[in-house]
């Protein structure tokens, strides 16, 4: 189940009675997930807020005051406030029930950060919503207003902290409009996924780049036939490759490139980091991903039990990193509330 | 984390809000409070704005020590209603400036609502339940703006919805007034004490009852089952005064000890009273005066009502002072002889005056006593003094010093119907004929709508009673014998030439009678009044059960509570069906209504929009058949799909749109 309770937003989910299986297995059964979810009176929940329980002792003590004073007016405003909240019920329940909520698009991000998803929400017919309150975080819940438009897109965050897939699990939808005396509100499972990624580690140097295949030493294989052709002088380059002819004709420091050069293989392998725990090691791997992922190199990811063939291309980049999130990735389908309250 | 702000719709409709429930207080509560109201108020907007700061702590505990200890200064006591309304009023209001949270302005929202109630407590009339509606409505506002979002910038449109919501709530607050089984009050509470009431006082001396006189205000209204008495028989006894000390009279003490209540064996001078018929059955509404004394037309019966007794001189009490408006019915003959029998003890009381002082009048009384046959003549005689000799009825008596009644009969002679009551009552004690002083009311005017006289203050009025051998007590009114008209048509009439009728009161519309339409609306107003005071004020228990047993037969407290709650859930639902199944119609922009407009003009040359077509589907087929246009055309298209892009038009796009579409309408009519 997705929204945290905090002190201000809700009396109801810091109840254990929210949180127990049996209620979480009913609720599944009620709420099934869904892409996209059309709020009625089958799923929508409505209880009096603080303000609510408030309103109705103010009540008490006025037709306590009618009574005492027998005053016919001061018991007329009190009806006239029970009846108000009565209607606010209506009201408010009017406020979620029409609504549609489905997900829209995730991005995927690296362990530690927020992930955003997108929820997106739709009227149908003239009825317009007000103060729609929506998140699974219940520090950083969204307010959302349907009323020329007739959808809106709210981008909600939720907090990451290892890597896999995400389901952010049941988002709370909510509103106490328009009298805040009653809270209507549904957990929605809009099955909404991403996938987090290792958060990347400092491991040090990307590992030197090797010979393609099982060629041998490349150096000593160079021929004229592999020559590729000139580029810029870069500190650290071998001088025999500098090609003199030109250097003498045009005065600039130019390189022979030879296309064993090009086809330079980067491997990034887990053994590299041998006596780590697998996390601490796939974050490091993560980070070479990244830093490889820079470089014109092929690169490729060796696991144990799992190779992926170098290139580099930004597919194979994020090929490699969802490799990285779901490798013996605990759940597979991790959920919200576990990626969250660890 | 950036501070919260309470939302400017709420806040605006919650100063308004406070400044509604608290104006009507503002005569009632110590200037000072109303200061603080106004300087609480004016810092919140400061602080709204960012120029002041919230108070400080110890800013914060001078505003309470203050608060507190000023209010039983300013009221001289701790008890009671004014004080406790003050203390909720400065409670309210500094609350109202220490708001910072969502949860503290719904604190603030709770009191204004209990503020707008302690109203109630001094005023019911329809004025003032009409007002505090309203309060209770901006109030709402200010809730409602409390849980909008910050995209709501018009307060207006927040006012609107609580309008909505509270025109909601009414049809059920109806069911729950008339159906809500009402109960006696569970523990005593403390009642409003005077406000700037008028009335009759317990004694009289000379100027009392012309001061009254300058007051239109209402004293009671009388409902009769039949027909009206006729005007000159209108006289409502209210107090006997029996004891005089030179200038002023009072109450015989004795007289107020015995009291006859209705559930009590009858004392022995009970039956000093015989009816003789002519009886009226009626119905009082009395205002609250602050006394113990009813008024009744003589001789009323003793009503069958706990708290009402009868004391010896034949006139109705109620055990405690009258607080609040108090409705009782009475039964009265107005054919009746009263105690026949005089003991010698009584006829010495109602024959006591003074030793000394006003020898004139004693001389004359004693003079003309003797040479009068009967007690029954030498009363005929006195009356006619005053009627043949230079007396004059006035509004503005010249006040009289020592020896007030000679001065009244040898020199002045104007007088008020204070100064003809006391005299003719003093010169037949000095004569030995026991009598005495009746205060009240005399006349009333009718209300032809509502079928009720009201008697107002000005109609007050002292005339005497005179107790004659082998009749009883006879009443007399001197006034009657100067200025008949007083009698016959009311003050009014009385003083017409005088011109001093309310004359203090310069927009008192009751001075308007000559102008029939003022009268005709007043009265019709009157009747509403008197209609909302009978079946919304006076809604009380017995109200209730009669009002029931009337259409649904007899009622028990639970047979009405399962009743109530059948009517009110049933009206819940048919205006839950409405909230849920109302589409909520927003007035069409002006920028679907200029769209509208060009395919208005579209199918005029011929080419209609069909049902569902794209905006661009229709611009293609329209240029393809008027390419004259196509400028035009995309140019109306362009910006409609832009502006339902954008979900907001803003006014520019909508000027360029309406620009286009005349253009294209002006041009497809040569195009044709």
């Amino acid at each position: 189940m997705g929204a945290k309770s905090t002190r201000r937003d809700s009396v109801t989910t810091s109840n254990a009675f929210w949180r127990s299986n049996g209620f979480q297995k009913w609720l599944s059964r009620r709420l099934p997930p869904s892409n996209t979810v059309n709020l009625n009176q089958k799923n929508i929940f409505i209880l009096p807020t603080r303000q609510g329980v408030y309103f109705a002792l103010l009540i008490f003590f006025m037709v306590l005051a009618g009574v005492n004073y027998q005053n016919s007016l001061i018991y007329g405003l009190a009806f006239l406030l029970s009846s108000l909240f009565m209607v606010s019920i209506l009201h408010t329940f009017r406020n979620l029930s029409g609504l549609t909520l489905s997900a829209g698009k995730s991005d995927m991000v690296f362990a530690g950060e927020d992930a955003e998803f997108e929820v997106i929400l739709s009227r149908n017919g003239r009825r317009t919503y007000e103060a729609i309150v929506l998140g699974w975080d219940a520090d950083s819940m969204a307010n959302a207003d349907l009323l020329e438009k007739r959808e809106v897109t709210v981008k909600l965050f939720v907090k990451t902290k290892t890597r896999g897939v995400l389901n952010p699990g049941r988002l709370m939808v909510q509103t106490v409009y328009p009298v805040g005396l009653f809270r209507a509100w549904s957990w929605v499972d809009l099955d909404a996924r991403t996938l987090v990624f290792p958060r990347p580690v400092d491991g040090g140097a990307v590992p030197a780049a090797e010979s393609m295949g099982d060629e041998g030493d490349m150096p000593q294989k160079q021929g004229v036939e592999d020559f590729h052709g000139l580029r810029e002088f870069e500190p650290g380059d071998s001088p025999r490759h500098i090609s003199w002819k030109t250097y003498a004709r045009t005065d600039e420091l130019q390189v022979k490139e030879f296309s064993g050069f090009v086809d330079r293989r980067i491997w990034l392998d887990w053994d590299y980091f041998a006596g780590m725990d697998r996390e601490s090691r796939l974050s490091r791997l993560c980070f070479w991903v990244l830093q490889a992922s820079k470089t014109s190199d092929e690169y490729g990811l060796r696991l144990p039990g799992f190779e992926r063939s170098p290139a580099n291309s930004a597919a194979h980049r994020l090929q490699l990193l969802k490799d990285l999130a779901v490798f013996e990735s605990e759940t597979g389908l991790m959920s919200g509330t576990e990626a969250k309250t660890r | 984390m950036i501070q919260y702000q309470i939302p400017r719709n709420s806040l605006v409709w919650l100063l308004v809000a406070q400044a509604a429930v608290i104006l009507p207080h503002i005569s009632r509560i110590p200037w000072w409070i109303t200061l603080v109201c106004l300087a609480c108020g004016l810092w919140r907007v400061m602080i709204y704005q960012g120029r002041w700061a919230y108070p400080g702590r110890w800013v914060k505990v001078m505003f309470v020590v203050c608060g507190i200890a000023g209010i039983p200064l300013g009221y001289q006591k701790i008890y009671g209603v004014e004080p406790a309304v003050a203390l909720l009023i400065v409670a309210f209001v500094l609350k109202l400036l220490e708001m910072k949270d969502k949860r503290d302005a719904g604190i603030v929202v709770l009191l204004a609502y209990f503020v707008a109630l302690t109203e109630f407590l001094f005023l019911q009339t329809i004025p003032a339940t009409l007002y505090m509606l309203f309060a209770v409505i901006m109030i709402t506002a200010g809730l409602v703006g409390l849980n909008q979002t910050r995209s709501h910038h018009n307060p207006l449109l927040t006012l609107k919805t609580a309008l909505v919501l509270v025109g909601q709530s009414i049809p059920l607050m109806l069911i729950l007034f008339v159906l809500f089984p009402r109960i006696s009050p569970l523990w005593s509470v403390p009642l409003q004490t005077e406000f700037g009431r008028t009335g009759v006082t317990n004694s009289m001396s000379p100027g009392d009852i012309s001061r009254l006189t300058q007051s239109d205000g209402l004293a009671f209204k009388a409902t009769f089952k039949a027909d009206v008495p006729k005007y000159s028989a209108l006289y409502w006894r209210g107090l006997v005064l029996s004891e005089f000390d030179g200038t002023t009279w009072t109450q015989d003490k004795l007289l107020g000890r015995d009291a006859w209540r209705f559930n009590e064996e009858a004392p022995d001078w009970a039956s000093d009273v015989e009816y003789r018929g002519g009886s009226v059955e009626y119905e009082i509404m009395l205002e609250p005066t602050q006394q113990n004394w009813l008024f009744a037309l003589a001789m009323p019966e003793l009503p069958k009502i706990a708290d009402v007794v009868m004391l010896h001189d034949f006139r109705l009490a109620s055990r405690s002072p009258v607080r609040q408006r108090l409705r009782y019915d009475l039964k009265s003959n107005l054919n009746y002889s009263l105690e026949r029998e005089l003991s010698s003890f009584w006829r010495y009381r109602y024959t006591r005056i003074p030793d000394k002082g006003n020898e004139r009048a004693r001389a004359l009384a004693q003079e003309r006593f003797r040479n009068s046959s009967t007690p029954r003549s030498y009363v005929r005689e006195t009356l006619q003094m005053y009627g043949l000799e230079d007396f004059t009825y006035t509004l503005k008596p010249p006040l009289l010093g020592k020896d007030g009644i000679d001065a009244f009969l040898f020199e002045s002679r104007r007088g008020f119907c204070e100064h003809f009551a006391g005299s003719f009552v003093f010169l037949m004690r000095a004569a030995g004929v026991p009598a005495r002083v009746v205060l009240g009311y005399h006349g009333g005017e009718y209300n032809p709508t509502g079928k009720f006289v009201s008697v107002r203050q000005f109609d007050a009025h002292a005339w005497a009673e005179v107790w004659i051998e082998g009749e009883g007590w006879i009443r007399f009114d001197p006034t009657s014998a100067v200025a008949p008209e007083r009698i016959e048509r009311g003050l009014e009439a009385a003083v017409e030439s005088e011109n001093s009728f309310l004359e203090d009161s310069p927009l008192s519309l009751l001075k308007y009678r000559e102008l029939l339409w003022l009268t005709d609306l007043r009265l019709q107003i009157d009747a509403l009044g008197h209609y909302w005071d009978t079946w919304v004020v006076g809604y009380t228990p017995e109200t209730q059960v009669g009002l029931l047993e009337q259409y649904i037969g007899k009622v028990d407290r639970k047979k009405l509570g399962s009743i109530m709650l059948a009517a009110f859930f049933t009206v819940l639902g048919v205006v839950g069906l409405f909230i849920l199944s109302r589409r909520t119609y927003r007035p069409m922009s002006a920028m679907d209504k200029t769209y509208l407009r060009f395919c208005l003009a579209a199918s005029r040359i011929g080419v209609e929009r069909r049902v569902g077509e794209g905006a661009n589907d229709f611009a293609d087929r329209l240029s393809e058949k008027f390419p004259e246009l196509k400028v035009e055309i995309l140019m109306v298209t362009q910006l409609f799909i832009e502006a339902e892009y954008k979900g907001r038009a803003d006014p520019s796009l909508v000027r360029e749109i309406k620009k286009a579409v005349r253009t294209f309408r002006r041009k497809s009519l040569t195009a044709l």
